[in-house]
């Protein structure tokens, strides 16, 4: 009796040590993770992802954080580096002498002069002289509100006659990029982002990083979908910030980007009527079409650069250029609250 | 009085090879606080072979060891608290009378959890923890029962060699 | 002796399953039951219910801070002293995985624990 009484326990045991074994087995399975840092851009970036353990996401996340802060530094019109020669050793060099610059930097110049070409200068990377004079009055207006002011025409008219694109000049054999009018500069806030996103993407992909959900600021890139096949849950904020609705839809995104441009975010208030970080380049003041514009596209540099350009068009026009163009796509919220698509802008409103 | 520091000696050794087993096969159920409770097994044994004093001293001398080494010294909080309830309610039951070592283990192995529980809600100062406390309970038990079956066994043999 | 054990591992049993199915009841039901967890530089601060009434000044570096306010179940900053009031003209909060960032101190008001579905991430 007592031999299988102690047989049974040590049966159980064995049971319970088999046991364990096989949910370890189970458990070696993907899990998610989620990072998130500020060092670059300007503004918070959120790593989604899915590894085997913590430090192997660390990892990667770390990679990609290194590969995203040198993108901001090559794109910085604020700060220089040393030994890079970024966007402001361009800016700093206008009318006196062409700079050496590597091919990154480049290829993003030339997307920007392709887009202006593409939308007829809706945006313009050599925008520079009225943006900054539009920063100027912009931080004084937010912390002296009571003061605030918009830069008077006759400056904003003398500034846009330093933003012609045409003196860009990049010349690909000696990888140097000059700008001949002295008082331009580059801002390439419009394109600088989405580019550094996609190419991150890229990176991610080629180090065998599937499953990552990228989101710099709102520029958010799906890597593949999620390991279980599905795609990544993304909201599309509501720019009415009265509302109760956080998020007017959800759109599902699988290898592909979405980058929002609207004037709810960054703007300042001048005798009560709000004006966004967003300029026209065709009139010098921020437009005043619709609250928010989402472009999907399969390079998020792409999306980036055709937000603020649709951003700065009306409706109709936009959204005939979307059409006419093979995986673009965007979605528009109006003054009303109503939200238009394109025909293949899949995404779930939110009732 | 070699004979039980001998005995204590073995104990409080054998107390930590199975802390050092629980940690080398760590069990993920994805929930904080699930463990084999291997070593709950030397505490037991102690309670009802040598008695209480002993039983906290293994505890304590297991608790420290363990988290000063491959344990994490700042967790050994969870486990003070835990294997000190644990022992309280133990204690209490076997005076009782009422249950048999598997039923005091049972005890033991749930109220661990629980000292647990209470002690990590009260340091992160964030009651939304107690959501685990069903599945603790469960898996304190299983694992108390389990334990409480190999304890019995063990006492009753060590009770025959210590009257020999 | 037997016996008792088995009663008292039937009871332990049947009242965890009992705590458990009153657990889900609850979460389920209630719809404001998200917290407001409070990070400066990446670090928890602090984790506030929704669902109650509150009035916090989160001291960041140097004498900075952000408000955080919480009424009618949401989350909102509505004063700061950085330079750029993001974080303030920000609209309140109150779904799983929304949040209110201030960059310049550091601040992040996230929204967890909530009972609704979970969006990956927002584009704005």
């Amino acid at each position: 009796m007592k031999k299988t009484y102690s047989a049974g326990i040590l049966l159980l045991a064995v049971a319970l040590l088999a046991g364990i074994v096989l949910i370890q087995e189970r458990s070696s399975e993907l899990k998610r993770y989620e990072t998130t840092f500020f060092d670059s851009f300007d503004t918070v970036t959120v790593i989604t992802g899915y590894a085997e353990s913590q430090e192997a996401f660390e990892k990667q996340a770390g990679q990609l954080q290194e590969k995203l802060r040198y993108y901001h530094e090559l794109f910085d019109i604020y700060h220089s580096y040393d030994g890079i020669n970024n966007v402001k050793t361009i800016n700093d060099a206008a009318g006196k002498e062409d700079v050496k610059v590597n091919q990154e930097l480049i290829n993003m110049l030339k997307l920007g002069v392709d887009m202006y070409q593409k939308t007829d200068g809706k945006i313009n990377i050599a925008y520079g002289s009225v943006l900054s004079l539009w920063h100027e009055y912009r931080e004084q207006g937010l912390e002296e509100p009571e003061h605030a002011q918009l830069p008077p025409e006759n400056l904003r008219n003398e500034r846009g006659q330093h933003t012609d694109i045409s003196r860009l000049v990049i010349n690909e054999k000696d990888s140097t990029v000059f700008l001949e009018d002295g008082e331009m500069s580059l801002d390439v806030g419009s394109i600088g982002k989405g580019y550094a996103v996609q190419r991150l993407a890229e990176y991610a992909k080629e180090a065998g990083m599937e499953h990552l959900l990228l989101s710099v600021g709102g520029n958010v890139c799906a890597v593949g979908s999620k390991p279980d096949g599905t795609p990544w849950q993304v909201g599309i904020e509501n720019p009415d910030l009265e509302s109760d609705k956080s998020y007017v839809g959800i759109l599902e995104l699988s290898g592909k980007s979405v980058v929002t441009s609207g004037d709810y975010q960054r703007f300042y208030v001048v005798d009560g009527k709000r004006y966004c970080h967003i300029i026209d380049p065709d009139t010098g003041m921020p437009p005043e079409h619709f609250p928010l514009v989402s472009v999907l596209a399969e390079d998020s540099g792409l999306a980036d650069a055709w937000s603020t350009a649709l951003f700065n068009m009306e409706f109709q026009e936009g959204l005939a250029l979307v059409e006419s163009m093979p995986g673009l796509e965007a979605l528009w919220i109006l003054e009303d609250g109503g939200i238009r698509c394109s025909g293949g802008f899949g995404f779930h409103e939110e009732k | 009085m070699a004979k039980k520091a001998a005995y204590m000696g073995m104990l409080t050794a054998l107390a930590f090879v199975f802390s050092y087993i629980e940690f080398l096969i760590p069990v993920n159920v994805g929930i904080p606080g699930v463990k084999l409770g291997l070593a709950n097994l030397v505490t037991i044994v102690a309670l009802y072979i040598m008695g209480i004093r002993e039983a906290c001293t293994l505890s304590l001398i297991r608790i420290l060891l363990t988290g000063l080494t491959f344990g994490n010294p700042a967790g050994m909080i969870y486990s003070f608290a835990g294997g000190a309830l644990s022992l309280l309610v133990m204690t209490g039951a076997r005076k009782l009378k009422l249950f048999s070592v598997t039923g005091v283990s049972v005890l033991g192995g749930v109220f661990h959890n629980l000292g647990q529980i209470l002690a990590a809600a009260a340091v992160v100062e964030n009651a939304r923890l107690l959501y685990y406390l069903p599945a603790l309970v469960l898996s304190g038990t299983i694992a108390g029962a389990l334990i409480g079956l190999l304890a019995a066994v063990l006492v009753r043999r060590l009770e025959k060699l210590n009257r020999e | 002796m037997k016996k008792n054990d088995v009663i008292l591992i039937v009871v332990i049993l049947a009242l965890a399953l009992a705590s458990f199915g009153g657990i889900y009841l609850y979460s389920a039901g209630n719809t404001e039951d998200g917290e407001a967890v409070v990070y400066l530089d990446g670090v928890e601060q602090g984790r506030y219910p929704l669902s109650q009434e509150l009035s916090l000044e989160i001291p960041a570096e140097n004498g900075n801070y952000n408000l955080l306010e919480i009424k009618d179940g949401k989350a909102d900053i509505t004063e700061a002293s950085c330079p750029d009031k993001i974080c303030v003209n920000h609209r309140p909060v109150k779904h799983l995985g929304e949040s209110l960032v201030c960059l310049p101190n550091r601040v992040v008001v996230e929204i967890e624990n909530s009972g609704e579905a979970e969006l990956d991430a927002a584009t704005r």
